[in-house]
């Protein structure tokens, strides 16, 4: 039982490409901890080089305060769940329990105890002497997890364990694995491209992109404040809405409207901003205009989608010329979509438009050249936004 | 209809092929089951079924050597050359190392050389350092020019097997030999019998080398020692012996196939990955 530490790890392949840069953070002992990010942003190789498959071309990994990085993997006493199981196909699901205590030269007495034990808490023990392939995806799933935790790993490492299975089953696995670590109170790091996954299951989540980590915190900090623009579109289905902004004199001037900003704002003038927001932060509003800390806009309704308890709306927005090349790139078509969640109940047809509003208090700045979330970055807060505290 | 049309179309056509194949081995048994006497009475069966030749063949002390030779010298062979090159075909299969390629092209030579153009240098080599007429003196070559199809069949069987596997056998706490020995080869084990088989056949079937590089019983193999039947006399042809003689070295051949059949049948990988 200990820490896992990484310190500015990087990795690069021998062609010159690098898929990790600068890596560093660290792991609790007995904490649920994701790495998140697109497809090929590097978190399966930094997985693969906390268990040992692949070396790490500089920086260090420390276990407990111990530097492993040129442990072999079968001295690590680290667990792992792959994508595809990769259970033994030639092994009943005994053996395949097992085969960890067999190389370790665990007394057959124990060994069948131990298999025992995990194949009930895995409820595998009517399955003991099958063999894989006559096994579901959620079966072998599961047979991977017991020939991960047989052994009492320090650390169990899961990589994208529930892509494979269909949807019912994955949302049943995600809550048993969330349940089976808070029970054997063992460090979990888990891979994963699902934010649902990230957010229902991580203590904590580090958010990767193109080999940088982006930004590490709870899921409730990586969703209300998230560090920068990638953070911000990549957590919450579906992202944050972006639009580019400027602060004049008192106001915040958004393309489709403007609001009276906090005094702490002000210092925000003459620079390119762009401005988040969450689809649930617009609502349709009530009453026009006698409200000057929010926006209030007409928005056309372009489709809808009702899903029973959510109501999302897409509004394309045309972007006034001059504001709209210059602050970003993903402004240069001149238009925007915007994305709003609506309560269920409200009758909304598509080609009707709508007028909504948007508070103040909901928007996250954003530098539009760093990137980086002026909440985070400035000393005094742009925006108080209470909820976000 | 078309299917049926279909069917017979091409179980007509299996038919043909097995005939085909089967005839010449029909005639060496039926040639062999001959009595001396009958042998040029031209008739496709024969009319008198004795086992005067193969009592011959046995009586004799060459054959038996040879036979012995034989199983010796190809099992030997065969499980030098499947070890060897199950190390080499993992290694290609699964590291990156300086040369992989030359060693791939290199094998694939090897194995177009035409073994006759080197007979004469090994014959003379072999002479002076004390190989010729020896097992060991068969061994090697045969070896050396069953490995690349060794090679190249098993790299393709590894190739086939998930490397997830030896991952999940390192993480579990297995050495790399391990891994291999646990988890790599039982899961390649009809790769394995394939290239086996292979290689039997072709050390078992050998003339060129055997007959060029053996000289007495010590290390001839059967189809060196057929070439040497004599007829009982000067003026008749060994042909029954000849013909009892191939029936016999014919059926261990039969007898390993038909044993390994069953776990050259691929699909031995279901289930370990979800696919």
């Amino acid at each position: 039982m200990a820490e896992i530490a990484l310190d500015r790890v990087c990795k690069r392949f021998s062609d010159g490409t690098r898929v990790l840069n600068n890596a560093s953070f660290r792991i609790q002992d007995g904490e649920f901890f994701v790495l998140i990010g697109p497809s090929g942003c590097g978190k399966s190789t930094l997985l693969n080089m906390i268990v040992g498959l692949e070396d790490v071309s500089s920086g260090e990994i420390r276990l407990g305060g111990r530097v492993i990085n040129d442990l072999d993997p079968k001295d690590r006493n680290m667990a792992m769940v792959f994508q595809s199981y990769a259970i033994y196909p030639h092994m009943t699901v005994r053996e395949n329990i097992g085969f960890p205590l067999r190389l370790a030269g665990v007394p057959n007495a124990d060994l069948q105890r131990k298999v025992k034990e995990a194949a009930e808490l895995l409820e595998l023990s009517e399955l003991l002497e099958r063999k894989p392939a006559s096994l579901s995806g959620g079966q072998r799933q599961r047979v991977a997890m017991g020939r991960a935790l047989v052994r009492d790993p320090v650390a169990f490492l899961l990589d994208e364990p529930l892509s494979n299975l269909d949807a019912r089953l994955r949302v049943q696995m995600r809550t048993e694995i969330g349940r089976l670590q808070k029970r054997l109170g063992t460090t979990m790091i888990y891979v994963t491209h699902d934010q649902t996954e990230a957010m229902t299951l991580g203590d904590r989540v580090a958010v990767l992109n193109r080999g940088e980590v982006q930004q590490i915190g709870t899921p409730r900090q990586l969703y209300r404040t998230p560090a920068n623009l990638f953070v911000a579109g990549f957590i919450g289905a579906p992202g944050m809405n972006f639009v580019p902004a400027e602060v004049q004199a008192s106001k915040i001037v958004l393309p489709f409207g403007e609001a009276r900003l906090p005094e702490s704002g002000y210092a925000l003038s003459n620079r390119k901003l762009i401005a988040g927001f969450r689809p649930e932060a617009c609502s349709v509003s009530v009453m026009a205009g006698n409200d000057d800390s929010s926006v209030v806009f007409r928005a056309p309704i372009d489709v809808v989608e009702w899903l029973g308890a959510e109501l999302f709306v897409y509004s394309d927005i045309d972007l006034p010329r001059e504001a709209a090349t210059k602050s970003h790139d993903m402004f240069n078509k001149g238009r925007i979509t915007l994305i709003t969640r609506l309560d269920p109940s409200t009758q909304v047809r598509q080609g009707q438009s709508i007028t909504l509003q948007l508070h103040v208090r909901d928007l996250h700045l954003f530098d539009a050249e760093t990137g980086c979330n002026l909440a985070m970055t400035e000393k005094r807060l742009p925006l108080t936004s209470e909820k976000a505290r | 209809m078309q299917n049926r049309l279909e069917r017979i179309f091409w179980s007509g056509f299996g038919v043909i092929v097995i005939i085909y194949a089967l005839i010449p081995v029909v005639w060496i048994v039926s040639l062999s089951l001959k009595r001396p006497a009958d042998l040029n009475d031209q008739r496709f069966f024969p009319s008198f079924i004795s086992f005067d030749n193969y009592r011959a063949i046995f009586e004799d002390a060459q054959f038996p050597a040879a036979l012995w030779n034989s199983f010796g010298i190809a099992l030997i062979a065969t499980t030098l050359s499947i070890l060897l090159a199950m190390f080499a075909a993992y290694a290609i299969v699964r590291l990156a190392f300086p040369g992989k390629k030359l060693v791939l092209a290199g094998m694939l030579a090897i194995s177009m050389f035409p073994p006759v153009s080197i007979i004469g240098p090994l014959f003379n080599l072999w002479r002076s350092i004390g190989l010729f007429d020896t097992w060991t003196g068969l061994v090697l070559p045969y070896m050396t020019f069953t490995l690349p199809l060794a090679v190249w069949t098993l790299s393709a069987f590894f190739r086939e097997l998930p490397w997830d596997l030896d991952k999940a056998a390192r993480i579990d706490g297995a050495t790399p030999f391990q891994a291999f020995f646990h988890i790599i080869v039982p899961l390649a084990a009809p790769g394995v019998f394939t290239a086996a088989i292979l290689v039997f056949i072709f050390a078992w079937n050998d003339f060129l080398f055997s007959t060029s590089l053996t000289s007495t019983n010590a290390a001839r193999t059967v189809p060196a020692a057929i070439a040497f039947f004599t007829g009982s006399s000067q003026f008749e042809q060994p042909t029954g012996s000849i013909a009892a003689a191939s029936v016999v070295v014919t059926i261990p051949v039969i007898v390993v196939v038909l044993l390994f059949q069953r776990r050259i049948v691929a699909g031995l990988t279901a289930g370990a990955v979800k696919g």
